[in-house]
């Protein structure tokens, strides 16, 4: 695939936006309005943009990256369109925004190279607890950034800049950070942590000293665990640094000690947490708790398979009726409107993404590049796997969103970023 | 180095299958179930506000359209123009309390075939009819709109028939309810309400629900009288008082408590005429349940009817009543356990109409497509023979003396040779059920009726099939002929 298929495909995935949206105007209406315009070109403008930046600051970057993420972007968006369309007014701003960011990380780079994240990993660590900690700000304070509760949990920051007010997710960037971090730690000790010195059984184990970033990965998932009440979020970090810890060393003790302290944890959090609890139980017998905590789960479920094949179409299935639909369900909604074929769709482009970000890494010849490569990834593919899992019933729900598909800024402007990332380090590795 | 990004990259693709695996689990293999679920209102969801086919009667009166939403001109809303009087034929079609009648028997022939944007089109390529299809009821709307009005609100039912045929000419159940009052957002209130009321406005009386027939079933003990030979209307019985059961200090006396002529003997003509109860609980004993029951069955008791919907089963429990003599003369005079649908009794009445033979009744004439053309049409069917046509016509004759010259003579119509049977069976509550089955024209009959008045009605306790049903049938004969002729 070349550059001038890449753009060939991001104005095809713009459109399908502008048609999708057609579709829901005309089940609703009969009639079809601005909205089709409007959303045909913020998807040419925010993906063209970011193509456009890629021929710019990194044209030897691999061309396979921003066709999938346009798609999936246009299947989300529909459906974000068809349940709300002020929300979808709001993903639009965002899409911009986000997409501006991405050029910026591109534009950021185009005279040096991420690896001089390497060199400032502390300072992004910092920052990156920082940003963390940044919801438990007072939220009645008179200095304009404020923390924000939304639904009982502290993962919000508001900015007053005035004439009006941006609400941010701050953990979306912290996660990057989080990756960047351990990605450079990694490369930096890597050698050392490789030295399986002790053995416990059969499994060869590291000195303790070398599982500091393990248990300091592990004491930071607590930490957004309990001071947010997102499980998902924090098995989400917890298990992307495993994985890249194992990545690192090759050390399979990682992965079983890993799955351990997660299993405590979860166990631990099933105890504490009544709201964890509620979610394990509608994972089992979500039809036998209809009316309380299976509904949503038995929602999703009737929303998929009514939508059955080629599902209801845009507009005409009631996606509307499962709770959350365009967050943590939006997988579902598709389910339902587009039927197996958008599922399936959805799943192949996921998994294309992911094997790009992988062969990205599995390319590289810089450590911490290989490394930072394979982080990002695993830590996007735990994110998409969890919430389609939770969702299709095959693992407890998270609540976390689909990455590109879900409504919500924040996520986008991160996951947009992550993409920049592996955009940028693929051109550095390109030969 | 690639090692182990590689085993984690095998660990998420097989997690990616995972995933795919229960997509197709839920999508396709158990996309059915739920899409049946009864929790899952997304296919009520999407039939709401569609266009459904028209319900009319033969003689062309709308009874269930959909027009457009004076809310929204995309979607539907269902009217039924003639209201209570076809309320439980033709049923409701109710987003909130679901559907009965017609709109729930032919669900799938009135839905509209329009579905998805995409596949539509691929019909409308195809040269497929998307529009929904209709029905055309066999009943006679002015005859089923008069069939209400004569029950003036008291608890009873109507049902006419074309005997040859068994198309149901009319089928009333009264009280009744409007139907349109179960489709708005107060449906759930409104049905909970009639739910409540102590006259039971849902119950379908004329085809759902059963009643001891009474002396009306003394029709059925004749039919099986004349068939065996074991007596005919000149045949002579003892006229005694009383009726003492077998195996029981109980007796069973007539209507009026007196003889049934003057004590000495009287015939069977005489007896079947004045409904004496004496002498038909003393033929059924000599007759037997067996013989009884031959005719029963032949008449489609204890079997089941195909009809739009379930009608409960006629019964005349044989085998209990082989052993059981006193239980089996309080049967024959309708009592003790025999029970049948006011539709059933109807069809007791067709078949004597039609030398014997029973016609299974329908309420569906035909299924037409919106240009009018047939798509479906029913062919009547009959039951079978359950008497000779020499009993038939006696027995015809014999129930044309009872309008003439006994029980059912309000049942007269000036010119028209109507015959009959009264019965006034022991009701629940205020008073006796009172019916009237009959036939018209006796010479060549095109209509058969069952009246009943359920608990008196308005006459409560001194109400008889007489005073009260009778009646009834005369005006609806007497208006059906004036309207075929």
């Amino acid at each position: 695939m070349t550059r001038n298929a890449e753009g060939a495909t991001v104005v095809a995935a713009s459109v399908l936006a502008g048609f999708g949206v057609t579709l829901v105007n005309f089940a609703r209406e009969q009639s079809v309005d601005a909205q089709t315009a409007l959303t045909f070109l913020v998807f040419l403008i925010a993906f063209g943009g970011l193509h456009l930046a890629v021929r710019t600051w990194a044209p030897r970057a691999t061309p396979l990256l921003i066709a999938p993420i346009t798609a999936l972007t246009a299947l989300g968006f529909i459906e974000i369109y068809r349940l709300d369309p002020v929300k979808a007014g709001l993903q639009r701003w965002w899409m911009l925004i986000a997409a501006g960011a991405a050029v910026a990380v591109l534009a950021l780079f185009a005279r040096s190279s991420t690896t001089i994240l390497r060199r400032y990993r502390n300072i992004t660590l910092l920052v990156s607890l920082i940003l963390l900690v940044l919801p438990n700000l007072p939220t009645d304070w008179g200095f304009p950034l404020k923390g924000l509760v939304v639904n009982g949990s502290r993962l919000w920051i508001v900015l007053d800049i005035g004439f009006t007010t941006l609400q941010f997710q701050p953990a979306e960037l912290a996660k990057l950070g989080f990756v960047i971090y351990l990605a450079a730690y990694l490369a930096d000790h890597q050698k050392a942590l490789r030295e399986a010195r002790r053995h416990l059984g059969p499994i060869p184990f590291p000195e303790p000293r070398q599982l500091i970033p393990l248990v300091l990965t592990w004491l930071v998932s607590i930490l957004i665990l309990v001071s947010q009440r997102d499980l998902g979020a924090s098995l989400l970090l917890f298990a992307g640094f495993v994985l890249l810890l194992y990545a690192a060393t090759g050390t399979s003790g990682y992965l079983v000690a890993g799955g351990f302290m997660a299993a405590a944890g979860g166990v631990a959090s099933y105890f504490m947490f009544d709201h964890v609890q509620r979610r394990v139980i509608a994972w089992l017998a979500p039809f036998q708790h209809y009316d309380d905590e299976g509904y949503q789960i038995a929602q999703g479920l009737f929303g998929m398979g009514t939508g059955s094949l080629s599902g209801a179409g845009p507009g005409l299935g009631r996606p509307d009726l499962i709770p959350n639909a365009s967050t943590d369900f939006i997988f579902a909604a598709v389910g339902e409107e587009l039927g197996f074929a958008g599922t399936v769709s959805v799943l192949a482009l996921f998994s294309l993404v992911i094997a790009v970000g992988l062969g990205i890494s599995f390319r590289s010849r810089d450590m911490f590049r290989k490394l930072l490569a394979a982080g990002l990834t695993f830590v996007f593919a735990v994110q998409t796997l969890l919430i389609i899992g939770g969702v299709v019933r095959v693992v407890p729900l998270t609540g976390i969103t689909l990455p590109f598909m879900s409504y919500g800024g924040s996520a986008l402007v991160g996951n947009l970023i992550l993409i920049a990332l592996l955009l940028r380090i693929s051109h550095e590795e390109a030969t | 180095m690639n090692g182990p990004v590689r085993r984690v990259a095998i660990g998420v693709f097989a997690s990616f299958c995972v995933l795919l695996l229960a997509v197709t689990w839920i999508q396709v293999v158990h996309a059915d179930t739920l899409k049946a679920d009864p929790r899952n209102a997304r296919p009520a969801l999407s039939e709401r506000g569609k266009e459904r086919g028209l319900i009319v009667t033969l003689d062309g009166t709308v009874v269930a359209e959909s027009v457009v939403d004076p809310m929204d001109p995309r979607s539907f809303v269902r009217t039924y123009p003639e209201g209570e009087a076809f309320a439980h034929i033709v049923g409701y079609n109710s987003f909130l309390v679901g559907d009965s009648g017609l709109e729930d028997a032919y669900a799938s022939v009135l839905r509209s075939k329009r579905d998805l944007t995409i596949s539509d089109l691929i019909s409308v390529i195809l040269g497929r009819d998307l529009r929904p299809h209709s029905l055309e009821m066999t009943v006679n709307g002015p005859l089923q709109r008069a069939a209400y009005e004569a029950l003036a609100g008291q608890t009873g039912a109507v049902v006419a028939l074309d005997p040859k045929t068994g198309a149901v000419l009319a089928a009333v159940s009264s009280p009744s309810f409007d139907p349109e009052s179960l489709l708005g957002e107060d449906a759930q209130a409104m049905w909970d309400s009639l739910l409540a009321d102590p006259e039971s406005p849902l119950s379908d009386r004329a085809t759902k629900e059963l009643f001891a027939p009474g002396s009306t079933f003394k029709t059925v003990v004749t039919a099986t009288a004349l068939d065996t030979g074991e007596a005919d209307p000149s045949t002579e019985f003892a006229d005694p008082l009383e009726y003492e059961l077998e195996g029981s200090t109980g007796t069973i006396s007539n209507f009026n408590g007196g003889f049934c002529e003057d004590g000495d003997t009287v015939t069977l003509l005489v007896a079947f005429v004045r409904s004496c109860n004496t002498i038909f609980a003393d033929l059924s004993v000599r007759l037997g349940a067996e013989d009884i029951g031959i005719t029963v069955a032949a008449l489609g008791f204890n079997t089941d009817l195909d009809f739009p919907w379930t009608v409960p089963l006629a019964t005349y429990p044989v085998e209990d009543l082989v052993d059981d003599p006193a239980a089996l003369a309080q049967s024959g005079i309708g009592e003790r356990d025999v029970r049948a649908t006011p539709l059933h009794m109807a069809m007791v009445a067709s078949a004597v109409a039609n030398q014997g033979f029973v016609p299974s009744p329908y309420l569906v004439n035909r299924v037409f497509d919106a240009d009018g053309n047939t798509v479906e049409s029913t062919e009547p069917l009959s039951l079978g023979r359950a008497m000779a046509p020499a009993t038939a016509s006696i027995l015809a004759q014999m129930m044309e003396r009872v309008v003439t010259d006994g029980t059912g003579s309000n049942a007269t119509v000036p010119d028209v040779r109507v015959a009959g049977k009264t019965g006034t069976a022991e009701g629940a509550g205020d008073g006796p059920h009172a019916w009237f089955i009959g036939f018209a024209p006796v010479e060549d009959p095109t209509i058969a009726i069952a009246v009943l008045i359920a608990g008196g009605g308005d006459f409560g306790e001194s109400a008889t099939g007489g005073a009260v049903a009778a009646p009834i049938a005369a005006d609806l004969i007497s208006l059906w002929l004036k309207g075929t002729q």
